[in-house]
């Protein structure tokens, strides 16, 4: 189990802040956006628009993934701070 | 060499800021403020809402610090973010850089916004007189797709 954060739109359009998933442990950063989707389909609508950060640092796009019980992904949005 | 990140929901304190970067060894401070305007495409905001993920959001604001005095010899650096509610008229971010020289730290403030924009997990909502609302996209935010 790995904790999930959403926020922004990924969290209006998810209904929830946060939510422990079951994951694979080991996969790619397409197999585990993927995952995610199947969980929250109504996500699709910004599946092309989203990247994913493990642990507080962001995830890139061609990477292989390993999770361990307990991390935490976050599904990000295109940001606008500043 | 000293960095001061905060992410908070209170009103911004532009002179507690500043004087947290102010040196005796510096004879200049750099300061940016990011202001919120009243209008989008024609239509009247109404307001602002910010959320962010806190703790990452201050990981990449010390990244941006450090990234920061890898290319300049600056002295003090504060970065502080609004979140929740923001006025229009109120500021959003401000982040003061002090350096013994003016050249690093006019440099140095542009480089720290420019590279917030597209690093640090912040986002804004803009909401119109209408109630209607948009989650805005920043263009330096390289994973947007349009």
């Amino acid at each position: 189990m790995v904790n999930i954060l959403f926020f922004a739109k990924s969290r209006e359009l998810s209904g929830v802040n946060s939510a422990q998933i079951t994951v694979l442990s080991q996969c790619t950063f397409t197999n585990l956006l993927e995952n995610i989707l199947q969980q929250y389909p109504s996500l699709a609508v910004i599946s092309e628009n989203i990247i994913l950060a493990l642990n507080e640092d962001y995830l890139s796009k061609d990477s292989d993934v390993n999770l361990q019980e307990g991390d935490e992904i976050a599904v990000i949005p295109p940001i606008s701070g500043g | 060499m000293e960095n001061h990140v905060e992410v908070r929901e209170n009103k911004l304190d532009l002179e507690k800021i500043t004087s947290t970067v102010t040196s005796p060894s510096c004879g200049a401070v750099s300061v940016f403020i990011v202001y919120q305007r009243n209008n989008f495409d024609g239509k009247r905001v109404k307001t602002l809402e910010y959320e962010a993920y806190i703790p990452m959001a201050k990981k990449k604001m010390f990244e941006v610090c450090q990234q920061i005095r890898d290319k300049w010899e600056v002295e003090k650096i504060a970065m502080e973010h609004r979140i929740g509610l923001v006025p229009v008229t109120e500021a959003s971010i401000i982040i003061a850089i002090s350096s013994p020289h003016r050249k690093e730290s006019l440099e140095a403030v542009q480089y720290a916004i420019d590279t917030v924009k597209a690093i640090v997990p912040v986002w804004k909502k803009e909401i119109y007189e209408d109630e209607s609302s948009q989650w805005k996209e920043n263009k330096e935010c390289y994973w947007k797709s349009s």
